[in-house]
């Protein structure tokens, strides 16, 4: 890349030109530099005692949705950093979470150790919802085969809709979620699809690459997503930006408390975005993920520049366990060799090549569905039959 | 390459995969040019030492490997039987052994054993030598076996375990090894005793 | 010190791994292959799998899933489940595959057994034995998933397979699958007295305290487990976990006679 005349990276974070449409000020500062801005000042940025009430304030809701009964929100746990550290705080405020691990197939040793001693020292109940691996394979089979970038898509998209249903399941109202600001809110619209809840999109291309009929999967399109946010009122709320979110003082204390054990890169808790993020993106796309997570803690003030450009120097992680991944990932995925070198030579293919959810049918059905709600959702609110949603941070 | 001798025994793809495990290249064959052209060896074995000594005859394979290790002094390693053909005799079989190092082989003395065979993982003291680097006293393996091997050189003792009483299980005379646990099925310490093994 | 192993048992129907209550109601547990690369990593002492699909939807070994299953092994792999000639059990040996357990063949193929054994080794020939408790506090030993009584003449049925080669033995406890209620120690114990192979006791075990009650009263020299390697807490999480060697080191082999 940096023989490219073009070839320009920020001056204050690590991103550069490989970032499609990054443009840049005169000081040579990159629009996310913006963006970061914007985004903090409107969240992690304020004042810290405003921050602290209104944590309080959310720590109390919750709780309060949560009386008489067995739990008070939903926790998905991953066994990464960020869920870990929120199954601690959750302890430390007093709250009664139901643990949810969504097992798509690709779990490490370490995700679910971190996993087990979360639940044996904080003893919070833990729910599995274990994927049925041939249907999320020819799910994930189909991402790779329509060459779209994404491929961390049925992923997210479905952890979210398993979250829903068991909290739907057990009338519990919050969702926490270990999502912020400070750690994770670069992600460029040409390194990941940003609507990640978009299951038009994902049925479209299953549907277009896929041989297994989706029975199995939890699937949440557009008007499930209005019966649980509008109508039952389950909410997300991403609890780590009303606190001060380091991640080195944060490792540190789940190290501590929780015994949990480093697994090396962001995400890399499950072997397929290790190898998604560590191999397939940077060899096929030559996206590096590690700018944006990098130059995230740069602007949250987490780490320098200078650390940044040094650890990017290095690969994304050991060459031989990149081998020993990519045979195990082809071989489970059920890739012959050469349907992979096939797939590894494709060229990419935007999101939008399918449809989406911001087609023009979908768009004009939902919205027309939403105006015809409009007026009995809210009746039956002022009725006291539907809870009006508690608002808190609204962000995501 | 290492080239992993396929005489009809063994679980030769065990060997295989951890092998690359580790970053090695092996190929498996019974092809005398390979095993000239090999840069090491591993001389596998599994059920009776009379089936294994046999097999190995009749492929012809002996004379060619008595040539790679002692003319050429290329590094083998004799694995469970395999490492037990490498001693003068076994009390298992008629078979006479290849007699590659100063030893015989024995059946576990009933008398202070629970159960035979002696299986399952059991830990292992090493001396020091190039194969068996970077253990910190605490090496484990995996074991199956009925009979073990005796020294008359002491010299040569790489390794002992206890069942029921303390035995050799790894022995080394130049450039011969032999090991009576399946190291390409104990973990870590298999891995780690290859990685020692393809970088002799 | 003395070690005794410790063995995760992988249950699979067509493909799917599933841990089973009685023999019956398989809950799905997830992609065995991934289940067994966590278990490989965990450095476990050893793991079988037993294909119980049923025989009307497929009566081979799945032998492409065996060497995937295989080849993420650095342990000793059993797999029992629809071997029924040699040429079966000898291209599953070369999946990768270090024994074969055998069941239902005991009794309608015995010479297929003694012919692998003869062939491979005794210590590559496993014994699976089924058996069942009735009522009255009888036992039988079963074949078929548990469908097919052979007999309640358990010494008896014990010499004749131990006859074929057979290099240990493998007891499953039907009444006590999956229940995480403890090993029918008992059960163990009497099937030890009259054998001299090593036995691995399978069937009930919710902890460690159970592993050290199979050793020290049954004499097993093995304990296995599906349910309490899988499962977590009170839902049944599906989580999978095996002790490390410390937990081990203190539980259970400082407490073996």
């Amino acid at each position: 890349m940096s023989s490219d005349a073009k070839y320009k990276m920020c001056s204050k974070t690590v991103l550069d030109t490989t970032v499609p449409g990054i443009s840049f000020n005169e000081t040579g500062e990159c629009h996310f530099c913006d963006y970061y801005k914007t985004l903090a000042d409107r969240t992690i940025n304020r004042d810290a005692k405003v921050r602290a009430t209104e944590f309080e304030k959310v720590v109390n809701i919750i709780k309060k949705s949560g009386k008489g009964k067995k739990y008070d929100c939903v926790l998905g746990v991953s066994g990464g950093l960020d869920s870990t550290y929120l199954s601690l705080l959750s302890r430390e405020q007093g709250l009664r979470p139901l643990l949810v691990h969504f097992d798509n197939g690709w779990n490490s040793e370490l995700a679910v150790k971190n996993i087990e001693n979360i639940v044996n020292t904080l003893g919070y109940n833990l729910h599995t919802y274990v994927m049925d691996w041939e249907e999320f394979r020819d799910l994930q089979r189909s991402y790779f085969k329509a060459s779209v970038v994404d491929v961390e898509v049925p992923t997210d998209q479905l952890i979210f809709a398993a979250l829903s249903r068991i909290a739907f399941k057990y009338k519990i109202k919050f969702i926490l979620a270990g999502n912020n600001v400070a750690t994770e809110s670069i992600n460029p619209a040409g390194w990941v699809y940003k609507d990640k809840l978009d299951l038009v999109n994902l049925k479209s291309i299953h549907q277009s690459f896929g041989i297994k009929k989706l029975k199995k999967l939890p699937k949440l399109g557009l008007y499930e997503r209005y019966f649980y946010e509008a109508i039952v009122g389950i909410q997300l709320v991403n609890i780590l930006d009303l606190i001060n979110y380091n991640k080195a003082e944060v490792k540190e204390i789940v190290q501590e408390k929780l015994k949990w054990k480093d697994y090396g890169g962001k995400h890399y808790e499950s072997v397929f975005t290790r190898f998604y993020q560590g191999y397939y993106l940077p060899v096929k796309y030559g996206i590096d993920k590690r700018k944006a997570h990098l130059s995230n803690l740069i602007l949250s003030g987490q780490m320098t520049r200078e650390a940044a450009l040094r650890e990017l120097q290095e690969p994304p992680y050991s060459p031989t366990e990149q081998a020993n991944d990519k045979e195990y990932v082809v071989k489970k995925l059920g890739f012959t060799p050469d349907e992979w070198e096939q797939i590894m030579n494709s060229p990419k293919v935007p999101h939008e090549n399918f449809e989406t959810e911001k087609s023009r049918k979908y768009k004009f059905f939902y919205l027309l569905f939403r105006s015809v709600m409009y007026v009995p959702v809210r009746i039956l609110r002022f009725l006291k039959i539907l809870h009006s949603p508690v608002k808190i941070n609204t962000r995501w | 390459m290492v080239v992993i001798v396929d005489y009809g025994v063994g679980n030769l793809m065990a060997i295989q995969n951890i092998i690359k495990k580790v970053g090695g290249n092996s190929i498996i064959s019974s092809d005398i040019q390979a095993i000239k052209s090999a840069e090491k060896l591993i001389l596998p074995g599994v059920g009776s030492f009379d089936y294994c000594a046999r097999q190995l005859r009749q492929r012809n394979l002996i004379a060619t490997l008595e040539k790679e290790v002692f003319v050429n002094k290329k590094t083998i390693l004799g694995l469970c039987v395999g490492a037990q053909l490498m001693t003068k005799s076994s009390e298992e079989g008629n078979f006479p052994g290849l007699g590659w190092v100063n030893a015989s082989t024995r059946q576990f003395d009933r008398q202070h054993v629970p159960v035979i065979p002696h299986m399952g993982w059991t830990d292992v003291t090493f001396s020091q030598s190039g194969l068996t680097k970077n253990f910190d006293g605490d090496a484990r393996f995996y074991f199956v076996h009925s009979y073990h091997f005796v020294f008359e050189d002491e010299s040569q003792i790489l390794g002992t375990a206890t069942f029921g009483y303390k035995f050799v299980c790894a022995f080394q005379r130049d450039n011969i090894f032999g090991v009576q646990f399946h190291p390409e099925k104990s973990h870590k310490y298999g891995m780690r005793l290859f990685k020692n093994f393809i970088t002799l | 010190m003395r070690r005794i192993r410790v063995i995760p048992v992988i249950m699979l129907d067509e493909g799917r791994a599933v841990i089973t209550r009685k023999f019956g109601n398989p809950i799905y547990v997830g992609d065995p292959i991934n289940a067994i690369k966590i278990l490989n990593d965990k450095e476990v002492d050893e793991l079988i799998i037993l294909d119980i699909t049923n025989k009307r939807k497929r009566n081979t070994p799945n032998f492409d899933l065996i060497a995937k299953m295989a080849s993420e092994s650095f342990m000793p792999l059993a797999y029992g489940g629809h071997v029924i000639t040699i040429a079966d059990a000898e291209r599953i040996i070369k999946c990768g595959i270090e024994k074969i357990s055998y069941n239902t063949a005991l009794f309608t193929n015995p010479e297929m057994v003694r012919e692998f054994s003869g062939k491979f080794g005794s210590q590559s020939t496993l014994a699976s034995i089924d058996i069942k408790k009735n009522l009255l506090g009888t036992y039988s030993v079963r074949t078929k998933n548990g469908s097919h009584k052979v007999g309640t003449n358990i010494e008896l049925i014990l010499k004749s397979i131990t006859q074929l080669g057979v290099g240990e033995i493998l007891v499953n406890s039907m009444d006590q699958d999956g229940s995480l209620d403890g090993y029918d120690v008992r059960l163990i114990e009497r099937m030890t007295k009259c054998i001299n192979v090593p036995l691995i006791a399978c069937g009930g075990a919710a902890n460690i305290s159970d592993f050290v009650q199979a050793a020290n009263v049954g004499k097993a020299s093995g304990v296995a487990a599906g349910a309490m390697f899988f499962f977590k807490g009170s839902f049944d999480a599906v989580l999978v976990s095996y002790p490390d060697q410390k937990t081990l080191i203190t539980h259970l082999y400082n407490n073996l006679d």
